[in-house]
């Protein structure tokens, strides 16, 4: 193995908040080790002077002057990590200007996070892997172009996805509800196989992304796990046909929502949210039963209604729920409350995840809600542009991963 | 959740800066062994470490701050000397606390000369020389009308 | 010997003042050193675990971000014990346990919400203010009884 993958870190806080060990915990997971930046005092005052914001926390200063360290290149670093405590307003301006500060001058990762008592190693992971992998692994994410015969399997929270390439070319596809990830995993595969013409025996590698990468991965003996950062990013501009300058992509998935801002293909700064299943495609799921509707027939019923007409003052999938069955109650029709939904999980993933990032256009919507045209006119008018959801959008992992697959289908023959 | 299980524990450590003209860290850190008696003793570029029982220690203390009182300054340290989880070698920086200590040590030289002028110094003439610590006061809103009027 | 908080709770300078005339400085190191020769769960690297901004509550409500109530943790204690306390409110260069400026302004309202003797200084900037430093400092510590001068 390489050597570990150096993530500046670049926090205030996290020692009193009880997490310091569950970040170093979350980077060892990956083969990878945090570090402070060191500067003198002299550095600290002149570059925490020069770059202007006048904060008074004394920890905010050094997080600044750090940042500066490495955007200078006086302190080396793989990847960056900022973060500091839930709720500190302060420290909020802080880590959102260095995010753009870092992200603009320099072609380090960069994520941010703002953390609790409560956060753990667990939830930092996937973080810290896409990290480390768009460090350790920029000339495999430098491919543009499938080759082989390559299978990209994604084991998400809600549904398991299979897509099989051949020569740039998706030929195959499958798609089932998780239920037994392994069990999801073999009918999604026998699927697309069957679609494609093809045994076991003709796929020369395969790719696993999503919540059940790793173990899907050992079963198929997979070539490259990775996670859905980098392999969603991967494949929103592949699909887009957007490869090159910046991006944005959105990922409204099941369990948890992913806001990419994206160079050449390449993540610079993202965030992932779970902490509410209202801004998730599961409400959008809840709203669809309860309207006695198939999710598909969601998105076009909310392409007719208008969600201003109906109250919407909760952003809990409990309570949500329960202000569209007052809704309905009170005589909206089923187009407006699908309307409503939709708008209700475009802004709220607008309002806690988009902040976060730099959205540079085009915007491009993938995953499995991507499909859902209401929620995506609602993203679009809140980010007053026009949003792009490409072809096969919702196997937007299981592309990426059959893409990345194929840079070791030339090691194979070598 | 791993166990944590402390070591050193019931000790103190002690951090014993030196920033003097006549009295280096290494000067500090001989004197310390000679006295030692078997407490843990350590080096670093400022001066010592001390660890050891309370008693241990402050007779140690008391033995080198003589040595150059006005000179030397010295501050509890919650963690035994060398912990990994404070080494600068396995953060790949210095500790946060690294930084204040060097701008305190900046001052030192001022506050050395405090030391020095106010030693003999009685009673009566410490309270001459002490000033509580003013601000000005901000201006009175009355005031500020009247200069805006007369420059009118 | 009476216990006197110094702030920043990290200063070298204020914990060397207050111990060199026969009192006890508070500072933050008492409370690190406590949390780190206690066993328990494994949190590096001040032995903070989540349970500490817990029992910050009791200093701070639960709006109040986590890294706040953990410092709280530290010191809200030491508040407690203190007969006095020596505060240099400039302490722009405190970092660490001393980093967050909205512990540390929690913390001097507490410090003179107590009713105990506070002593308020800047640092010298000049030998002649180190003189006077140095003075205010005795003079504060002699009214509190017990200078071995």
């Amino acid at each position: 193995m390489s050597r570990p993958v150096r993530i500046a870190q670049l926090t205030c806080g996290a020692d009193y908040s009880g997490v310091q060990n569950e970040i170093a915990e979350a980077a060892k997971a990956v083969d990878a080790e945090v570090f402070y930046p060191d500067i003198s005092l002299n550095d600290l005052r002149r570059d925490f002077d020069s770059f202007g914001l006048n904060v008074k926390s004394p920890d905010l200063k050094l997080v600044i002057a750090r940042a500066k360290a490495l955007v200078t290149g006086k302190v080396e670093a793989d990847a960056v990590f900022i973060g500091s405590c839930f709720r500190c307003a302060e420290a909020a301006i802080v880590r959102t200007e260095l995010r753009r500060y870092i992200h603009m001058n320099s072609t380090l990762p960069v994520v941010s996070y703002s953390f609790t008592e409560r956060t753990t190693s667990g939830t930092l992971l996937t973080r810290m892997e896409a990290l480390t992998t768009i460090a350790r692994r920029r000339a495999l994410l430098a491919r543009e172009k499938q080759t082989g015969i390559t299978m990209g399997v994604d084991s998400g929270s809600s549904t398991t996805k299979c897509v099989i390439m051949k020569e740039n070319e998706i030929i195959g596809t499958g798609w089932e509800p998780t239920i037994e990830v392994l069990k999801s995993s073999d009918l999604v595969v026998e699927a697309a196989l069957a679609e494609a013409g093809l045994t076991m025996n003709d796929i020369e590698a395969i790719g696993t992304t999503g919540y059940g990468r790793f173990l899907i991965g050992k079963h198929l003996n997979a070539d490259l796990v990775q996670e859905e950062l980098t392999v969603n990013s991967k494949g929103a501009v592949y699909l887009a046909d957007n490869q090159h300058g910046p991006a944005t992509v959105i990922d409204i998935g099941g369990m948890d929502n992913k806001a990419i801002s994206v160079m050449d293909g390449i993540p610079g700064t993202f965030t992932m949210g779970g902490i509410c299943a209202g801004a998730s495609g599961r409400f959008l799921e809840m709203t669809a039963k309860r309207l006695g509707i198939d999710i598909t027939e969601l998105g076009p019923l909310a392409m007719k209604g208008m969600g201003e007409e109906v109250p919407m003052n909760s952003y809990c999938i409990v309570f949500g729920t329960q202000s569209l069955v007052n809704a309905l109650a009170a005589g909206s029709t089923p187009e407006d409350v699908a309307a409503a939904a939709c708008h209700s999980v475009a802004e709220q993933v607008f309002e806690q995840q988009l902040q976060e990032i730099d959205i540079r256009e085009p915007v491009i919507m993938v995953g499995g809600t991507s499909l859902i045209q209401g929620l995506v006119r609602a993203m679009g008018e809140l980010l007053q542009t026009k949003i792009i959801v490409p072809h096969h959008s919702q196997y937007i992992g299981a592309t990426g991963a059959a893409l990345l697959a194929s840079g070791f289908v030339d090691r194979k023959k070598e | 959740m791993k166990e944590y299980n402390p070591e050193y524990v019931g000790t103190e450590t002690k951090y014993i800066f030196v920033d003097s003209p006549t009295t280096t860290p290494q000067d500090l850190a001989i004197a310390a062994y000679e006295v030692a008696m078997g407490v843990m003793i350590k080096e670093t570029c400022f001066g010592v470490q001390v660890t050891g029982t309370p008693d241990e220690v402050r007779r140690i203390v008391e033995r080198l701050r003589k040595i150059d009182p006005f000179h030397i300054f010295i501050k509890d340290r919650g963690f035994p000397p060398g912990d990994e989880r404070r080494c600068r070698a396995n953060l790949g920086g210095s500790r946060p606390g690294y930084l204040g200590h060097e701008y305190e040590i900046g001052l030192s030289r001022f506050i050395s000369h405090g030391l020095k002028e106010t030693d003999t110094m009685k009673p009566e003439d410490l309270k001459k020389t002490a000033q509580p610590f003013k601000r000005e006061p901000p201006l009175d809103i009355e005031e500020l009308a009247s200069i805006i009027e007369e420059e009118a | 010997m009476a216990k006197v908080f110094i702030y920043p709770a990290t200063s070298l300078m204020l914990s060397d003042l207050v111990a060199r005339y026969g009192h006890k400085p508070l500072g933050s190191a008492l409370s690190v050193r406590e949390h780190i020769q206690a066993g328990g769960f494994d949190s590096p690297p001040l032995q903070i675990t989540p349970e500490d901004p817990k029992k910050g509550l009791h200093w701070a409500a639960v709006e109040v971000p986590s890294g706040v109530r953990g410092r709280m943790s530290l010191y809200g204690p030491l508040v407690e014990e203190a007969d006095a306390a020596i505060i240099i409110e400039e302490s722009d260069f405190a970092f660490g346990c001393m980093g967050c400026a909205r512990t540390n302004e929690l913390l001097i309202f507490l410090l003179k919400q107590k009713g105990v003797p506070v002593l308020e200084l800047s640092y010298p900037k000049t030998k002649e203010e180190g003189v006077t430093f140095v003075a205010s400092i005795r003079t504060f510590l002699a009214e509190l009884g017990g200078e071995k001068a």
